[in-house]
């Protein structure tokens, strides 16, 4: 019955945003019914969603989908994320969230009508494009032939409250840039004046927020999951995340120094298009199964065609009325050696580089299995020598890049700054002196606490500080870079700095990490509801009173026969240290252990990154 | 000049679509990656038997017979999907020999899977180690690989093996 209903309202939305995209050539509408019918259309994806939903939490095994993807011993939250842990439903998600975007931006106020009008015609057009594809090839709501009274299960590494919550807030980024990219279309079209500028500001800050904390969030449970000991691999599946969020960065960053200037329009208007695009490819490329990772539910050839054709009509068109409409003619683009104008089209040239470059490495394996039918990969070490040092000289620019002036070459208290860059390039020096050398170590921590020192004095000597919402509005820009400089450390500290020891162990050993005393307690093996676990038990610095106790373990799922690694994990402030229990062998237990120094400033960048994206929305 | 710039996007955008079409209808599958064994010599193995330690295979001892190789292992449940299959490939095939790599298991638990199951195997050999797996440059378990008289590699499967690959991809070759 919730299928039926849930199909019926997807076909009904799919219809009435046909008849809307209809209504800019035949029938006329005004705009308060077309809003209503845009709310209510948005109101039936969304039932739509929530009866599959429900089919998942009653776990309705007559439908197909839940029968593939849920059991009933599950507990309700994986039963709830169950409904997109799965190609089908993770799509009805993406067209959902489109839905919710549209429905928000009907509200907006202080923008002409027409255009409004025009932006939700654009979105009402990629409403149709993804509802027939998930229509015709990837229904959810299809009726199970056989009589069953239990379902196949959720893929056990999908069970995870991180990774619960992590696809939709990732999608509200990826679809987010829909509105951004149907607002840069329509500004175009209509050529009216700047005003959709600033639209397009508040949206696009809010997809880039919810996309850096859809890839943190993946990344942190990679971090603590996949037990490699590592937050970021270079997988294409993160790759296509980062690029959408770079073009984002740019994007966020041009329509912040726009000033009326024609060439940083057509600029905008280009990464607009760009980062809706990337975002469509890499659903495409996870979707069509030519990647295989853990989002790869299933590989199907009709899908895959489908997707590229979406993929191919949004981008072609988008790409194509930029090439027809050029934006109205204006000011030019007042650049001097060192101005605020200069540093931002230095950042944005090598940041769509960056973008290209991992845009390269993760289409070029397709590219040579189509010529030489070889099959290679293209990790890490690609793109740590090449993205990174193109980043470098960008992560220098920003540091000093808010204090620039927009009319003159002069920066405002320079003798300050050269001070304290010489006197922090001394320290850390002498760091790396004392301790271990080491090129990467020393360029991040420099770079990281010279964005932050910049910053901070930026902060003190520009502004009066007072303490209300105001001021933090005025000095925002300087906190996301003080976060970006945070995350720096972290990447740098934990990728370079990461120590690894190996123990073999019976259970009872002690053993040392970092002078602290370990004991190694016993292992344990219990029987949860949908799972069978392991558990290593470690008693971290035993001498102290308060010794703390990690476990690590893996779980293993009999419903789909997996295993799954838990990596123990002990949190502090300075470093993570992060327990990994391998095979036993000859009655010893192996047992690995990381030392991951400042892994949480990653954590900590991220959300000051995400905090200044937010404040960012509410300000003009 | 400047039109030049704009429709750039436009071409990588062909490109890129066009090999992402030509890579999605040559049915090329992320699980089935071209391997570069293809048509090249049997890698050189030795391998004793499960069953007696004492009984020995060589490369040299399946020559001037079509083989049919698969990697599996008691812990790996995809190939408890297929392991059926190679019952009716056998019964099927008489003159085509069977060998099983029992791929990094512990002894007792492989023959307790063989007995549990069943044994379509002509020989099933002990890969404790992994190491013959990785002259053949498996990924992953279950794999098969057919090999004909002369020894050359003609076919190789990643996963477990179905009815319809069975049908259209192996038994063409046999």
């Amino acid at each position: 019955m919730s299928s039926l209903v849930g199909f019926l309202s997807l076909v009904f939305a799919i219809g009435i945003n046909f008849y809307l995209f209809l209504s800019r050539y035949i029938f006329k509408f005004q705009k308060q019914k077309f809003n209503l019918f845009i709310r209510f259309s948005s109101l039936l994806t969304l039932l739509s969603f929530f009866s599959l939903m429900y089919a998942y939490v009653v776990s309705d095994f007559s439908n197909y989908n839940v029968f593939q993807n849920s059991h009933s011993n599950k507990p309700l939250i994986y039963k709830i994320s169950g409904t997109w842990g799965n190609h089908e439903g993770s799509m009805l998600l993406w067209l959902c969230i489109l839905s919710i975007f549209s429905f928000f931006f009907s509200f907006t106020k202080n923008i002409e009508d027409n255009f409004q009008k025009l932006t939700l015609i654009i979105q009402a057009f990629l409403h149709i494009l993804f509802g027939l594809f998930i229509v015709f090839t990837s229904n959810p709501f299809l009726v199970n032939s056989i009589l069953v009274n239990e379902g196949l299960g959720l893929n056990p590494i999908l069970q995870d409250p991180g990774l619960a919550v992590h696809p939709p807030i990732l999608y509200a980024g990826y679809v987010g840039y829909s509105i951004v990219f149907s607002i840069a279309i329509a500004g175009l079209f209509q050529n009216t004046d700047d005003e959709w500028l600033y639209v397009a500001k508040k949206w696009s800050l809010i997809s880039w927020t919810f996309l850096t904390g859809g890839i943190a969030l993946g990344s942190y449970w990679a971090y603590y999951e996949l037990g490699w000991g590592g937050w970021w691999f270079w997988d294409p599946v993160e790759n296509i995340s980062l690029m959408p969020w770079i073009a984002g960065l740019a994007l966020v960053h041009s329509l912040m120094m726009v000033r009326g200037e024609q060439a940083i329009k057509k600029w905008i208007v280009f990464l607009s298009i760009l980062c809706f695009s990337l975002s469509v490819f890499g659903t495409f490329l996870v979707r069509s199964g030519i990647l295989t990772s853990v989002h790869s539910f299933a590989a199907d050839a009709s899908r895959g065609i489908f997707i590229l054709l979406i993929f191919f009509i949004i981008t072609g068109f988008g790409f194509l009325v930029f090439l027809l409409k050029e934006p109205k003619k204006s000011n030019t683009l007042n650049l001097l050696f060192i101005n605020k104008v200069s540093a931002l089209v230095i950042n944005n040239i090598l940041m769509i580089i960056a973008t290209l470059t991992i845009l390269l490495g993760t289409i070029y394996p397709i590219i040579i299995e189509v010529l030489y039918n070889k099959r290679i990969s293209v990790g890490g070490p690609y793109f740590n020598s090449t993205v990174i040092p193109i980043m470098i000289p960008g992560f220098l620019l920003m540091s000093i890049a808010p204090i620039l002036s927009w009319q003159t070459n002069k920066i405002n208290n320079s003798k300050k700054y050269v001070l304290a860059f010489i006197i922090l390039s001394v320290l850390v020096i002498l760091q790396s002196y004392f301790l271990d050398f080491n090129t990467w170590g020393f360029v991040g921590l420099l770079l990281g606490f010279w964005i932050i020192l910049a910053s901070i004095i930026a902060i003190f000597s520009s502004y009066k500080i007072k303490i209300n919402i105001k001021f933090l509005k005025i000095i925002n820009p300087h906190i996301a870079h003080i976060g970006v400089g945070i995350a720096i450390i972290g990447i740098t500290c934990s990728s370079v700095f990461q120590n690894e020891l190996d123990f073999n162990l019976n259970e009872g050993d002690k053993f040392n990490v970092n002078g602290k005393t370990v004991l190694f307690e016993k292992i344990e093996t219990t029987n949860e509801i949908n799972f069978q676990s392991l558990r290593g038990k470690f008693l971290f610095d035993i001498e102290k009173d308060q010794s703390k106790e990690i476990e690590a373990g893996k779980n293993y799922y009999p419903v789909s026969k997996m295993i799954t690694s838990e990596a123990g994990i002990l949190h502090q402030w300075n470093k993570d240290i992060y327990f990994i229990l391998g095979d036993q062998k000859n009655n010893e237990w192996f047992v690995k252990v990381l030392i991951n120094p400042f892994v949480s400033f990653i954590w900590l960048g991220v959300i000051i990154m995400m905090y200044s994206g937010l404040i960012a929305v509410s300000r003009r | 000049m400047n039109k030049i710039f704009i429709l750039t996007p436009l071409i990588v955008l062909l490109i890129i679509c066009i090999f992402s079409l030509v890579y999605l209808l040559s049915g090329k599958d992320p699980n089935k990656p071209p391997s570069a064994l293809l048509n090249k010599d049997v890698p050189i193995f030795e391998s004793s038997s499960l069953y007696n330690a004492k009984d020995i295979i060589k490369t040299k001892d399946i020559k001037n017979k079509k083989t049919l190789i698969n990697f599996f292992a008691s812990w790996c449940s995809p190939c408890k999907i297929e392991h059926p299959l190679f019952f009716e490939i056998s019964k099927k095939y008489p003159e085509l020999y069977l060998l099983g790599f029992n791929h990094k298991d512990p002894t007792s638990d492989a023959k307790k899977y063989l007995e549990d199951d069943g044994n379509p195997y002509d020989f099933v050999g002990v890969d404790s180690d992994g190491l013959i797996a990785l002259e053949f440059g498996v990924f992953g378990l279950p794999e098969t690989y057919l090999i004909n008289e002369d020894g050359k590699i003609i076919y190789k499967f990643m996963g477990p093996i179905t009815m319809d690959i069975l049908k259209n991809e192996i038994e063409p070759l046999l």
